[in-house]
């Protein structure tokens, strides 16, 4: 109730001061029109009877009591904690140090101004110039700036229709097509957070009446003059030419950049029709970005003197429409850098693409989990998600999420009930009991689609929490499991159906542990003592557990490979033979990883014993300390889990009890030992990628180190260690200093 | 206000320490009559707060709330629009000067 009232008389307040506000740019109006009107006799007299009572109140305030807050009971500390402090330079906007000292004029009265905003007669090098800090400000915004502080900074883009100038007005056009449809792309895509991408448009409308086709149209036009100025005045001025073909450059790129968010905003493309557009688009684009670089004047316009101002820039000019505790400066790139990023925005947009030509949800997941490693920019994550699940339940626009699913399922395990000639399907409730399970997988595994394409810090929080989703599932698999086993074994030939649907699940939710587990490195989040349980548990549990279900997974699809041929060849087909086999070799090559990852982890665990031993990595202080708290803190995640049961600390602690015995020799020995297996292991694989690589470099490193910690040298604790993520960012290089 | 210096008047005659003490009620009650009334508060820039005067403490650290900045044009050189802050701390050694609004706003005084 008491809120309630309070909420009233701040609404009532609110509501006066605007009215008394909307008075004072009433009066204000008047005056800018007859400035001999003091604003002072005009502050007295508008709507206020003011009495000076400097006097009483300092007295008054002074019989306070040392930090005894005077208010009424409506008001508390707490509210008082929200008041920004004025005279405060990191809080106070008004503050003269923040203003700059120069008034900030709107575009009509900058238009007033001599030599402010011009409409017409802009040298060629002036809009080159103007173009450039744009699209500055434009990758300022991409890169997660406000609006308002970057691409609207500058005024020339206020009233774009006004500017009479043809290349920089049509340029002003697309940028606000350009700016609406990549808000839409990101809109849509809900994988941005406000560290990503602010959406807030501060009242400026961007202009809906313009079609793509009379934008691009126009740009084209704008480019043939030019083009015209570059052929007429060839012998007449030659930097004037020079500059006719830098803006050529700029408004072509332009166009292309637009014409590119245009092809992949298209229906069509889903169907595959527009991807090869697309990709022409971009490579054009990319070439252009060269010329940009080359063709860069900006370097000549110093930005600390009026330059800005002058070619109609104010950083200031849109400080009012934001809130009161707002950063006061946005730092925009500068032109080489801003091209270096388009270049680069382009390149991830290409990656992105590829998306399109992954049709197992399989494949397609571990191509999102790859490309989220090098953490790319909203835009290119909004516009794979947008590529992959264009609409609710379709997958590339075109197959259905369950189906995709299914084929999932089949390819990687094999259940009886989905196989080709499946006898069990037959049965109506089996194949509802199915298609429900089915159904329900949907939204864990969009969500985690959904996930990789969020950025790296809030993944780790939406891991823990698709775990909670995948806990249900998984609950549901083997329910369903059991359901088809009671039907199968009675099936001829009798079949088990145990844990196959439930082995699919597992395996993704083994996926998410680890990825989970990582991400702590990758984030930092753990000290260098915590590293031994997390590489314990990687290596004794996950990795292990994640082995043996891709294991069982192969075995329960080679079984059901050899029954189909078995059919097969009692009724004399023999097709399908080496497709089938193609399929299951993904995931031997994937336990193939799995047990290299396994050992380095060992490897890991079994040296950080022995640094702990040595008293190489510091220990924090024992009154301060509790291991197991830190330990079921660090798992916590996991205790949602059924299958895999989470693994109590006591064991932990028992077995690195028992390891430590052995001594440092021995603990130093047998992790080289590791190191090796994993090497040979990775060394096994006939087509290494760059993880793989990577991975070879990391455990290579660490292997000598190991050798040479194992074999008494740099021991003791005056060899202090270091943990270098550069190049791996979950799989440490050890550093001997 | 002519009550609180009845008031004074009245306890002229009484002991010293109550006088203390009353002064001491006198002072909060004053400063209770003034809260959630307008004030205008002028700062050492030359900047003008006008809003409506929510707390205070021993340091005159004012918190006014719907506040609004208002430039003294003569100081400042300032002309631009007010702009609304909202809940502000003004720091009591930048205050200049302040100022109540007397129970009506002037259009109706002017008016009668």
């Amino acid at each position: 109730m008491c809120e309630l009232l309070h909420l009233n008389i701040k609404t009532v307040e609110t509501v006066e001061a605007s009215m008394f506000y909307e008075n004072r740019k009433q009066s204000l109006k008047e005056e800018a029109t007859t400035k001999e009107c003091k604003s002072n006799s005009l502050l007295e007299s508008i709507s206020f009877n003011w009495m000076d009572i400097t006097q009483d109140f300092f007295d008054a305030v002074s019989f306070l009591k040392l930090g005894e807050l005077f208010h009424d009971e409506l008001f508390g500390l707490f509210e008082a904690m929200s008041a920004i402090e004025m005279m405060d330079p990191k809080m106070d906007a008004g503050m003269l140090c923040n203003r700059g000292g120069k008034p900030t004029l709107n575009f009509e009265q900058a238009l007033s101004v001599e030599g402010r905003v011009k409409l017409e007669g802009l040298s060629l090098k002036e809009q080159i110039i103007i173009v450039d800090r744009t699209l500055s400000c434009f990758v300022s915004w991409l890169e997660g700036h406000s609006l308002a502080q970057t691409i609207f900074t500058n005024l020339y883009m206020h009233k774009p229709y006004l500017i009479e100038c043809r290349p920089l007005k049509t340029f002003s056009i697309c940028m606000y097509k350009i700016i609406d449809i990549i808000r839409d792309f990101v809109s849509r895509g809900v994988v941005f957070e406000e560290e990503d991408f602010q959406l807030a448009m501060y009242g400026y409308r961007l202009n809906p009446d313009v079609t793509e086709q009379r934008t691009v149209g126009m740009l084209r036009e704008v480019e043939t003059e030019l083009n015209e100025v570059i052929h007429s005045s060839s012998n007449a001025n030659n930097s004037e030419v020079e500059w006719a073909i830098a803006l050529n450059c700029r408004i072509r790129f332009v166009r292309l950049f637009y014409q590119l968010f245009v092809a992949l905003k298209r229906d069509s493309i889903q169907a595959g029709s527009g991807i090869g557009e697309c990709y022409n688009l971009l490579t054009t684009c990319i070439e252009l970005t060269s010329s940009l670089l080359k063709t860069t004047y900006t370097a000549e316009v110093n930005p600390e003197s009026e330059g800005w101002s002058h070619l109609g820039f104010d950083t200031m000019i849109n400080q009012r429409l934001l809130p009161p505790t707002f950063p006061r400066y946005t730092k925009i790139k500068n032109n080489i850098d801003s091209f270096h990023y388009f270049e680069s925005l382009l390149a991830r947009l290409k990656q992105a693409l590829k998306i399109t030509t992954y049709s197992s949800f399989h494949e397609a997941l571990h191509y999102f989990i790859e490309l989220s490693r090098s953490n790319p920019c909203i835009i290119s994550r909004s516009v794979m998600q947008i590529l992959y699940m264009p609409e609710n339940g379709k997958i590339l626009g075109t197959a259905n999420i369950i189906d995709v699913l299914r084929e999932s399922a089949r390819n990687f395990i094999c259940p009886p009930v989905l196989s080709v000639r499946s006898l069990i399907i037959n049965k109506d409730e089996a194949k509802e009991n199915v298609e429900a399970f089915l159904s329900h997988c949907v939204r864990p595994f969009t969500l985690f689609i959904q996930l990789c394409g969020h950025n790296r810090a809030r993944q780790r929080d939406k891991l823990s929490h698709l775990l909670e989703d995948y806990a249900a599932l998984q609950d549901e698999a083997e329910r369903v499991d059991v359901y088809l086993h009671n039907i199968s074994v009675k099936m001829d030939p009798p079949r088990s159906h145990l844990a196959c649907f439930g082995t699919w699940i597992l395996y993704y939710i083994l996926k998410i542990m680890i990825m989970y587990l990582l991400s702590g490195f990758e984030l930092e989040l753990y000290s260098f003592h915590e590293y031994t349980y997390i590489f314990w548990y990687l290596h004794e549990f996950l990795y292990g557990w994640l082995i043996s279900a891709l294991t069982r997974a192969e075995n329960i699809s080679l079984n059901q490979d050899f029954i189909n041929e078995n059919v097969k060849y009692r009724s004399g087909g023999n097709k399908r033979n080496k497709l089938k086999k193609k399929k299951s070799r993904s995931n031997s090559c994937e336990i193939v990883i799995c047990q290299a990852l396994q050992n380095m982890c060992g490897a890991y665990y079994k040296a950080m014993i022995g640094f702990q031993l040595e008293e190489k990595i510091r220990k924090p202080y024992y009154e301060f300390d509790n291991e197991k708290v830190r330990y079921e803190h660090r798992f916590s995640a996991f205790s949602v889990l059924m299958t895999p049961p989470i693994v109590q600390y006591s064991e932990f602690y028992e077995m690195t009890m028992r390891l430590k015995e052995t001594g440092v020799d021995m603990l130093y020995f047998s992790a080289s030992k590791l190191y090796h297996q994993a090497r040979t292991v990775l060394e096994s694989i006939s087509t290494p990628d760059q993880e793989i690589n990577t991975l070879l470099k990391v455990v290579k490193t660490n292997f000598i180190v190991l050798k040479v910690l194992a074999s008494g040298h740099k021991r003791g604790r005056e060899h202090s260690l270091d943990f270098d993520f550069s190049a791996h960012h979950h799989f440490p290089i050890f550093k001997l200093n | 206000m002519t009550d609180a210096e009845d008031d004074i008047h009245k306890n002229e005659d009484n002991k010293e320490c109550s006088e203390a003490v009353n002064l001491y009620e006198i002072r909060k009650s004053k400063l209770m009559s003034w809260i959630n009334k307008y004030m205008k508060i002028e700062m050492t820039d030359g900047r003008i707060l006008i809003g409506t005067f929510v707390c205070t403490d021993k340091d005159a650290n004012v918190i006014l709330s719907s506040c609004s900045e208002l430039f003294n044009t003569e100081k400042t050189g300032i002309s631009e629009e007010p702009r609304l802050l909202g809940l502000v701390m003004i720091p009591g050694k930048h205050i200049v000067s302040v100022h109540l609004e007397q129970t009506c706003p002037v259009h109706e005084t002017t008016t009668v």
